[in-house]
């Protein structure tokens, strides 16, 4: 065998041991766990023993990472738009031609002298805040490299206008779920902590409502839950799926699976309710020692209420489709055994939450688990991914952790901080820079308190100017920002001066800029970060419970970087000390004195040495450092710390899971009162008038769905949920190996079709075989894919997946083109969820769909562009032709030294 | 030199297991495109599946569907038709059964992907090359490669595929294959190092609710499933009114009889020509 290296890394597919033959990747396996490394732990359920297996998982996304590395479409050279013009007053630029111009390939020098002396022309002509920026989440991982940490330090000196995100993956929950549980720092999501122990020993029925753990795999997880449901299985327990598409865990695991019709989830929800209130079968004596205003809800379900209407399984029929006779089934199965359940991912994520009903959906789901005695023995918010053992002494910080980022302090001597006020948000970006001016409520992340949901902002700000300069860092939003004919649109404007776009690939965004800069991937730079853990302090902390072993990775340069490319903080560096803060930037660090740096700060030096850890590469904490805990027989961890999700509060004692606020102390909610709010204190303190997000949570007809005057045009509901064969917008195009999965490509004349699913009797009504191309459209635009005819949809219902990776317009660059990518946001309603709740719903989605032609045009339609750049190369002999030679000028050791 | 004392290393499939999450697949891709291989050449990037996973939609009523997901690379046969087929010697098994086709001798040699019966062996057009997967036995040969199992396997999340000696009555694999459904594949017979389980076969299914206008499914109906080849399969209805006979024998004759006090009894007559399920039934009081 030659000779082989193996390095180690993480990312969102999973723990990844490196080989390499001469600095070429060799293959890419999961780490492998040796004899060092501790004992699993053991849970004794209903008389089995369970213990995860001696090996670590990756899904399916980690072993593409080689193929993705080399892809087709890495940007190799810093590039700038053929016509793009450097006029000295930003105006005149060919703006309109930005998705369409060729590029030509530049030197590094002339690339980030190029965008130095466009950041102050800009700031010195508008201020400050006319330079805006963002991030995609998760194209990278690593403490060092992640967005919160390198791009926030160099952006928060540099002073620019922050554009917020929105909680895309789980509106519902978080702009609802906080008004009747709280929860507003885990951003609506429930705590599941050692929930999965709690589910192997007590649960009989297991509720996955809009949820498909197999293929969300606990956000960032890989597969390691994926073995923990087959266990739940082998006890018996009885899996319920209620989702619009019979997932693909459903299709597996369902011991039975309702459909409703997209968006209706709520009234199936109150249905249910209505069951127990008249059956008498929910918990009375918990709702009235925990619930607030119990009775006027119940009041409003039995049609006592304002709008006089019963909420029987049979009004929920006629709304959602689903028989009378299985709501009442399942209401009763719920009632009369040991039920946890709740939606999507993590328990509070999903599709449903994701409609225009989507807050009052997640309200719905917490109230009926609260009905249910949410926290005692069996009953809980919990879906079988995360809540895995964990030892919750050792810490090592994540993503979110504030303490985990080389903007702040501990980790740096000199933190940053932004001195521009004005903000922008994500999602209506385009109308903010094409109308000149935007307004919205809410803070895009709420976790500081549900106040923070009610912040009005104005752009532009007072005092402020525009933004004329847009710099774009890692993955695209043309493929998972709704509407997105609009972002093409947003691009041709000539308000925006100057595009850059910073990326490993060369994305739909990416095409859009006029300059580029190649960054590097993660397996050429060096980082360090744990697998799965998206803070312990932070946002939904502990995410990494959704993990069997728990691995902080030294992620080491498996490769230098490939063609021109860097690393985004050497990007970083450079064009600070181009803007006279290189020093300040850098603090003489590079990567790996920053990774050093998170080591430090964390528990990691108690256990091992910097020098040990790099020579591994990784750390796996035993789930109990205690001797006492190990079981002399089988020496595997028998017993741990352990801080049960909510049973605390059923209990009615202290809170002491790893994530609490000090009232929750005092055995009370995060809501205004403390208990579950049936009737939400907090919705008539702050708007009253919200007629989406109602005191009472309730269903409501969408201003998009099937009660809709457009249901008449566009008769079917599309739910696209977030994707089984990609994460995000960050493998599709890029891992060509997953065209080849037939749930989820057919390449057709070169172009990779994304699968549609129809039901049989849509098929036979529109004339459309299995296999054939099919248009879906809406007034919005037009996407080609390819027609799955199948029974895991009904008729009324289109499934297709959302965040395509893959935008390709069939007239390259043209505002409205029909997309053969299937970029299906193309057809999603820009429209935010309400006038006081900024959050998008993708799944309020009406279309139609006919068989269409293949597009005639062989394969990939911006390879065109690439490939005049790489002719570029061979015909043009440049000064800076290699990395090693580059180097020579912007030495990553030299930062400092090296001239302006 | 295989690993420590494997005589016969065989793949336990275990399809009830599958997900279809696709690691297996993805894992041998990583394997085997780009490199060449003691054993082999490399995978072109598009159109071989060394790890196929066949996959078909089970039911005929959107009530009851499933789905299976049967990962099928080459058997490894034991005597394989893609051996008799080659010229030269170009197909070869070796003495612990996994069969390795000479990517020199093969050259040319489209007959050897025709022969097989599964259709494991692809050409490749660029190298005019039949090709399929080894097993990774290059990897399990080598005595520095760190690891014990085909990259296919060591993938599984699911414990779907299983690793071990065949030859071993002791080993974890036997001990499954014989606590399992063997399904043997189409033209492949017996003795092959890759063994098939729990394939599934056709289910009958069905819901037994109370009259309509009650909305209520019934739980405990009885339901018996007769074959004309006289096997009684019996169940009742669950908490969902649901009843389910999975993996019947195929293309049968059955007799689906449905009984509850104070009802009619109900009859369906079906074929397992493919999954059925027969409806929701509708229970009609005695007179």
């Amino acid at each position: 065998m030659a000779k082989e290296r193996i390095t180690h890394s993480v990312g969102v597919g999973g723990p990844m041991a490196i080989h390499t033959v001469d600095g070429v990747i060799r293959r890419i396996r999961p780490v492998v766990l040796d004899e060092t490394d501790p004992a699993g732990w053991v849970i004794k359920a209903r008389g089995r023993e369970y213990t995860p297996q001696r090996k670590v998982t990756m899904s399916l996304l980690g072993y593409c990472e080689r193929d993705k590395t080399y892809a087709y479409d890495r940007i190799k050279y810093p590039m700038i738009r053929e016509d793009f013009v450097e006029t000295p007053d930003g105006k005149n630029r060919n703006t309109e031609n930005r998705g369409k111009s060729g590029y030509r390939r530049a030197t590094w020098d002339e690339a980030l002298s190029l965008a130095a002396r466009e950041i102050r022309r800009l700031q010195k002509t508008y201020g400050k805040e006319t330079i805006t920026a963002c991030t995609s989440s998760h194209h990278s991982w690593g403490l060092v490299g992640y967005k919160i940490s390198a791009f926030n330090r160099f952006f928060s000196m540099l002073g620019y206008t922050r554009i917020m995100d929105n909680p895309d993956s789980w509106e519902g929950f978080h702009w609802g779920a906080p008004h009747t549980y709280g929860y507003y720092w885990r951003l609506g999501g429930p705590e599941p902590f050692d929930m999965l122990e709690e589910g192997l020993k007590h649960v009989e029925t297991l509720i996955m409502w809009s949820h498909d753990p197999d293929t969300t795999r606990g956000g960032y997880s890989a597969q390691e839950s994926a073995l923990w449901r087959w266990w739940m299985k082998e006890l018996g327990i009885q899996f319920i799926y209620i989702d619009p598409f019979n997932n693909f865990s459903s299709v597996k695991h369902a011991d039975k699976w309702i459909a409703p019709r997209m968006g209706t989830d709520s009234a199936i929800l109150e249905a249910i309710a209505y069951v127990w209130i008249t059956e008498g079968t929910y918990d009375k004596e918990y709702v009235a020692k925990h619930g607030h205003r119990f009775e006027e809800w119940k009041n409003h379900i039995l049609g006592l209420g304002p709008d006089g209407t019963a909420k029987t399984p049979k009004w929920a029929e006629e709304i959602s489709l689903v028989k009378a006779m299985d709501i009442k089934a399942i209401a009763r199965r719920w009632a009369s055994t040991k039920t946890a359940g709740g939606s999507g991912m993590r328990g509070g994520f999903g599709g449903a939450c994701r409609t225009v009903g989507g807050s009052d959906y997640a309200r719905l789901l917490v109230s009926l688990l609260a009905m249910q005695g949410m926290g005692k023995t069996g009953n809980n918010m919990w879906t079988g991914t995360c809540g895995g053992p964990m030892n919750y002494n050792f810490w090592f910080g994540g993503y979110s952790d504030p303490l985990s980022s080389i903007a702040k302090a501990p980790v740096c001597d000199h933190p940053a901080v932004n001195s521009v006020a004005q903000t922008l948000y994500r999602t209506n970006l385009p109308d903010a820079i094409l109308d000149g001016h935007y307004e919205w409520y809410g803070e895009g992340f709420c976790g500081g308190g549900i106040d923070f949901e009610f912040t009005r902002h104005v752009y532009p700000m007072p005092g402020y100017n525009k933004v004329h300069c847009f710099w774009r860092y890692g993955g695209s939003f043309i493929g998972t920002m709704l509407d997105t004919n609009k972002w093409v649109k947003m691009y041709k404007s000539p308000e925006l001066e100057f595009v850059v776009n910073q990326d490993i690939y060369f994305t739909p965004e990416t095409r859009h800029a006029d300059l580029i800069l190649p960054a590097c991937s993660n397996l050429e730079r060096i980082d360090i970060g744990e697998v799965g853990n998206s803070g312990n302090g932070g946002y939904c902390s502990h995410s990494q419970t959704g993990n069997s072993w728990q691995i902080v990775v030294y992620q080491d340069k498996a490769i230098e970087p490939l063609w021109d490319s860097r690393s985004d903080y050497w990007i970083f560096a450079q064009m600070a000390e181009r803007l006279g803060f290189g020093e300040e930037f850098t603090e003489g660090r590079d990567e790996e004195a920053w990774a050093k740096r998170f080591w430090q700060f964390s528990d990691l030096p108690k256990y091992m040495s910097w020098e040990d850890f790099k020579k591994k590469g990784y750390y796996i904490p035993p789930v109990s450092y205690k001797k006492e805990n190990v079981d002399p027989k089988t020496g595997l961890i028998e017993n741990w710390d352990r801080y049960p999700g909510f049973k605390w509060f059923a209990e009615g004692r202290a809170c002491d899971t790893p994530n609490h606020k000090d009232f929750q102390e005092e055995c009370k909610l995060g809501t205004f009162t403390g208990k579950f709010e049936f009737v939400s204190e907090s919705m008539l303190y702050w708007a009253p008038s919200d007629e989406i997000r109602t005191p009472i949570a309730s269903y409501k007809d969408a201003w998009e769905g099937h009660t809709t005057l457009l249901a008449d045009k566009y008769p079917y509901g599309m739910i696209s949920p977030h994707p089984r064969f990609d994460y995000h917008t960050h493998y599709q195009q890029h891992a060509v190996w997953l065209w080849e999965i037939p749930e989820n490509r057919v390449i057709i004349n070169g172009n990779p079709y994304l699968i549609c699913r129809i039901n049989p009797k849509t098929a036979e009504k529109k004339g459309i075989k299995d296999g054939d191309v099919v248009r879906l459209f809406n007034d919005r635009g037009s996407v080609l894919c390819v027609a799955r005819v199948t029974r895991r949809v009904y008729p009324e219902t289109i499934h297709v997946y959302t965040s395509s990776g893959i935008y390709n317009p069939v007239n390259y660059g043209e505002y409205m083109s029909v997309d053969k990518g299937g970029s299906i946001n193309v057809l999603t309603p820009g429209r935010l969820m309400g006038d006081y709740i900024p959050a998008m719903v993708p799944n309020s989605c009406n279309i139609d769909v006919e068989k269409a032609d293949p597009d005639p045009n062989y394969g990939q339609g911006f390879e065109h562009i690439l490939h005049a750049v790489d002719k570029q190369q061979l015909e043009t002999p440049r000064p800076l032709k290699t990395s090693a030679q580059a180097e020579l000028v912007f030495g990553e050791n030299d930062i400092r030294k090296e001239a302006v | 030199m295989l690993k420590p004392g494997i005589k016969k290393p065989g793949i336990a499939i275990n399809a009830s297991r599958c997900m279809a999450c696709y690691a297996c697949f993805m894992a041998c891709k990583d394997e085997h495109c780009g490199w060449d291989t003691a054993l082999s050449k490399s995978q072109p990037q598009l159109g071989q599946y060394w790890m196929n996973i066949v996959e078909w939609e089970r039911g005929d009523n959107e009530r009851h569907i499933k789905t299976a997901t049967v990962p099928t690379p080459c058997s490894h046969c034991e005597s394989p038709a893609c051996m008799k087929a080659a010229k030269d010697g170009a197909v070869y098994k070796r003495p612990d059964g996994i069969v390795i086709i000479d990517p020199e001798k093969a050259k040319g040699q489209k007959q050897i992907v025709d022969a097989c019966p599964i259709k494991a062996v692809f050409w490749n057009e660029e190298l005019q090359l039949p090709q399929k997967c080894t097993m990774c036995a290059e990897l399990l040969d080598d005595p520095d490669y760190p690891g014990f199992e085909p990259r296919c396997v060591e993938a599984c999340p699911n414990q779907a595929l299983v690793f071990g000696d065949l030859a071993d009555p002791d080993s974890e694999i036997s001990k499954l294959i014989a606590a399992n459904r063997v399904t043997p594949l189409e033209g492949i017979g017996p003795g092959s190092n890759v063994v098939h389980l729990n394939v599934p076969t056709c289910f009958i299914a069905g819901t037994v609710a109370y009259p309509e206008e009650l909305d209520e499914v019934c739980i405990g109906a009885r339901v018996v499933a007769t074959c004309e080849c006289g096997t009684v399969y019996e169940t009742v209805t669950n908490w969902a009114g649901d009843f389910e006979f999975e993996d019947l024998p195929k293309n049968k004759k059955f007799t689906v009889d449905i009984t509850y006090e104070g009802y009619k009894p109900a009859r369906y007559e079906v074929t397992t020509d493919t999954d059925h399920y027969v409806g929701i039934v509708y229970l009609v009081p005695e007179a």
